[in-house]
């Protein structure tokens, strides 16, 4: 690829210029030759800053972008306050790279009880700033050109990027619908991979599969048998597990969040991702950390030390004191951790009957505070355009919040571009929200459905 | 392990299970597959001085002058802002990837002042974790395999780790001190025009610039800026501009941006710090300032790494900013009182160690001096360890003296440590109370 002009020429243009005093700062000149490197060929979009904009235009009621609209809980921001007014006037300056020690310690003793496994705080837990750097750590440390990397479709749309970015080739296996036959509402758990697509996925090149549990957009809780699955085609094909399990804490029903890190032949092969922002509703403060063997772990920290080095020192510190709180509470009513899944499964209770009570089929998740619907009796209000290249759920997404003030995600947005067409009436809602603001999101359907069925 | 489950895969599950149970008692010690290896990106970039220097100068005993992070306090109306804004609930939730707006906002304001050009805060800037993030960012937007990156020494020691990284090959460049070893000024090392211009060639992407300089302190002048300037338009290279010291600037000097040399304002991405330029090193945010159609491959990156930084940080950041902005005219406007502080405590640095017999090379900016130990004559060859100079002398002035400071190879490739290897850097961001231990060390010196 020739990369640049003549030299000459260009140089006898810059001389013409400078001598005629022409001021750079009067003309966008760019550099002569293609600037970007290579690495970011494909991965300049991104769903999120088309859609962030749309809502924040648009939108009256946002359940959308995968954030809390209610407080943070009193104790963190308490914790934070207390740093500020008695903390070490160190707390403003830098910590330990790898991570904050009081945070450290703390994430070792809590992932220890949960995992079962002694941990060493300074070489089993890293701190990152949030979970996105700690998938951009695992993929840059472990991925090489001609690695393949597995990828369970619908995915938190970064995987994707992230792989290509760190050279990697991005293998996609879906979760299929199987509906119940008693015509009742669809479930997270109904959908499931096929076991042998699955192993075909598998090859002497594969070197990671991303799991994500609970899974976005869909919500499912991977069970017990399903993660034996996986978990046996990583050993057999001695391939590693990028564990992303940032909704850890929110199931449903009773359910149980498993960590596959915990099965056997796992510990040494897998990489846990946990976030802060999720964990404690304060997605702003960009808290994440990695959990796993020394050998993987080291390959991340040279990542980190060579990337950002050092997180924001009071997050982590304010952070800490909740793990601290949690650690003594653990297991009991008050601890966050059973309040707030609790209080979340109440609104994707409320949400569900609000959807389906208007016509849309919400799939009830087991996890998360995201859920997918079927929009499909609201789908004449946007007639399909042929031969559009925008898939359909993002044409009626974009229509929703401009016209009715609602946003929401489409699903093709979790889907690799081969695959984007495959499903064209789903939706995505995120109910980590007031009840004020979900009520005012019930309103607008009723009133939309009002609309549809009086015309 | 591997080998074992490769070896029963076709015998049941029973026994594959039975031998991976027991190979997980082992597994800590069991030979580490192939696959789980390091990607080739990061292959020899694991070793890290400040790892290896932090942990050392970690015992409170020691007078820590060695790694730069202040002692003293941020200012007060800083950590109220802080205070303010955890209070309210939105700013603990997502806030715009590429920067807060109310941060890129009052950036624009401040930066647009300083250039005298208009800037646009959405596309002009990115607001990164630390300049650390901002350097890694530019870098993994512009630069790639078969780029050359030139790198003056001494140089901030992460450049030559991320141009690796990168898959690109440093070009470095010494500074040379012009008064032949007897050097009093950080503006006595310099670069050879003639040497430089040879560093350029057809492969060259982008030179690194740190102006105020860690860590001799050296503030460059118009002229050797124009000099820069010329070789990157003549070839028609990027200037990556590292001026996180931008306002650390003592009586004499002047801070001028190479990105407002004519010709350059298109080629140059400057980044700023906040750790820097408010004494709060621990909330890492920094910013990468340039033109649109550099930045947005900045962007790029940041939305396939880390995608936001912290939103309460970026509020009170933006806050502090303002406060600031209105008085940018005025003497009190923190920029300017920082650097007054500075300039004393640095005199006072270089009063201590001249009085030890010393010879500092006084900086014209930023908050480290280097100092030539090389007349003090310890003898450490008995030492016997492979190390550079400094490094020896460092580890024993921690263990001897217990006063810590970092070895100035540190800051060199492999080719140039020798060059280096009789100075160490002192931080001088500290407070009265450290400074007032590290007189009482250096006074104590012979004794």
């Amino acid at each position: 690829m020739l990369r640049r002009a003549g030299p000459s020429l260009r140089h006898f243009l810059l001389q013409r210029n400078i001598s005629a005093g022409h001021s750079s700062c009067s003309r966008e000149a760019k550099m002569s030759r293609p600037v970007q490197a290579r690495r970011l060929e494909g991965i300049d979009k991104n769903i999120w800053v088309e859609f962030v904009k749309l809502a924040t235009t648009y939108s009256k009621v946002n359940l959308g972008q995968g954030f809390p609209d209610f407080p943070a809980p009193e104790f963190l921001r308490e914790a934070l306050l207390r740093a500020l007014s008695g903390g070490s006037p160190m707390l403003h300056q830098y910590t330990r790279a790898f991570g904050h020690p009081p945070l450290v310690k703390v994430l070792a003793q809590f992932f220890e009880k949960l995992l079962g496994r002694e941990l060493d705080p300074m070489t089993n837990v890293m701190v990152t700033v949030g979970a996105y750097q700690a998938l951009f750590c695992c993929f840059q440390a472990l991925v090489d050109e001609g690695d393949e990397v597995i990828i369970i479709e619908p995915f938190f749309d970064c995987y994707e990027p992230m792989v290509k970015m760190a050279g990697g080739t991005p293998v996609f296996v879906p979760l299929r619908p199987n509906p119940p036959k008693d015509g009742k509402l669809m479930s997270s758990a109904d959908w499931q991979l096929d076991p042998a697509e699955l192993a075909s996925k598998f090859n002497e090149r594969t070197k990671a599969i991303v799991l994500n549990s609970p899974n976005n957009p869909l919500g499912k809780v991977f069970s017990r048998g399903e993660l034996g699955l996986i978990a046996e085609l990583c050993v057999k094909h001695d391939v590693l597990c990028i564990s992303d399990e940032v909704y850890e804490w929110l199931v449903y029903d009773g359910k149980q969040h498993i960590r596959i890190a915990s099965l056997q032949g796992m510990w040494e092969r897998t990489v846990i991702i946990g976030s802060a922002g999720k964990t404690f509703s304060a997605t702003g403060w960009k808290v994440g950390w990695v959990v796993g063997p020394d050998r993987l772990l080291q390959h991340l920290r040279t990542v980190h030390q060579n990337s950002v080095y050092h997180c924001a020192t009071i997050a982590q510190e304010a952070v800490a004191q909740g793990f601290q709180r949690e650690l003594t509470l653990y297991g009991k009513p008050e601890s966050y951790f059973v309040q707030l899944p609790k209080e979340l499964q109440q609104k994707r209770d409320w949400l569900v009957q609000s959807l389906d009570g208007v016509g849309m089929k919400p799939i009830i998740p087991e996890g998360t505070y995201f859920l997918v619907a079927d929009i499909s009796p609201f789908k004449s209000d946007v007639p399909d355009v042929p031969n559009s290249d925008e898939p359909y759920d993002s044409r009626f997404a974009k229509w929703m919040v401009k016209n009715k003030g609602l946003a929401a995600i489409p699903l093709s947005a979790f889907y690799s571009e081969a695959h984007k067409n495959n499903y064209t009436n789903f939706i995505r809602f995120c109910f980590a929200k007031e009840e004020a603001t979900l009520k005012a999101a019930s309103d607008i359907l009723q009133k939309w459905k009002q609309e549809k069925t009086s015309s | 392990m591997f080998l074992a489950s490769r070896n029963v895969c076709c015998c049941g599950i029973k026994l594959r299970a039975d031998l991976l149970s027991r190979s997980i008692k082992h597994s800590t010690s069991a030979t580490m597959p192939f696959r789980h290896k390091n990607a080739r990106r990061i292959e020899g970039l694991d070793s890290n001085v400040w790892v290896e220097f932090t942990k050392v100068a970690a015992d409170p005993s020691i007078v820590n002058l060695g790694q730069g992070l202040p002692d003293i306090s941020p200012p007060s109306y800083v950590k109220e802002e802080l205070a303010k804004v955890a209070a309210v609930d939105r700013l603990n939730q997502y806030t715009r990837g590429f920067g807060h707006p109310s941060l890129v906002k009052a950036l624009s304001q401040v930066y647009e002042k300083v250039c005298g050009r208009k800037i646009d805060p959405l596309t002009d800037i990115l607001v990164t974790v630390g300049a650390y993030g901002s350097l890694f960012s530019t870098i993994q937007a512009l630069i790639e395999e078969g780029d050359e990156v030139i790198i003056i020494e001494p140089f901030y020691d992460c450049y030559e780790p991320m141009v690796k990284m990168a898959g690109a090959k440093p070009v470095f460049i010494p500074l040379r001190c012009k008064k032949d070893g007897n050097t009093a000024s950080s503006a006595d090392w310099v670069l050879d025009p003639a040497e430089l211009a040879n560093k350029f060639n057809s492969k060259t992407k982008a030179i690194i610039l740190n102006t105020p300089h860690n860590p001799i302190g050296k503030v460059f002048t118009l002229e050797e800026l124009q000099v820069i300037a010329d070789l990157c338009i003549k070839h028609d290279t990027l200037c990556i501009s590292d001026e996180v010291y931008e306002w650390l600037v003592y009586k004499g000097n002047k801070h001028i941006k190479i990105a407002t040399l004519p010709g350059m304002w298109e080629r140059t991405v400057t980044i700023g710090s906040a750790g820097k330029t408010y004494s709060v090193t621990g909330w890492k945010l920094g910013w990468s300032i340039g033109p649109e159609h550099l930045i947005k491959h900045l962007q790029v990156v940041h939305q396939n790494t880390l995608y936001t930084c912290p939103t309460p940080l970026q509020e009170a950041l933006a806050q502090a900013f303002w406060t600031d902005y209105k008085r940018m005219d005025h003497p009190d406007c923190y920029f300017y009182s920082l650097s007054r502080e500075l300039e004393s405590k640095r005199d006072r640095m270089a009063q201590l160690l001249k009085g030890a017999g010393l010879k500092p090379v006084i900086p014209d900016g930023g908050y480290f001096m280097i100092v030539d130990v090389s007349m003090l004559n310890v003898d450490l060859s008995d030492v016997d360890e492979k190390q550079p100079y400094d490094y020896k002398f460092v580890k024993w002035m921690i263990a001897s003296k217990k006063l810590s400071a970092i070895p100035l190879s540190a800051f060199c490739a492999l080719e140039t440590k020798k060059q280096f290897e009789k100075y160490i850097r002192f931080c001088f961001i500290k407070k009265d109370s450290t400074l007032d231990a590290a007189e009482v060390i250096l006074k104590n010196w012979n004794k």
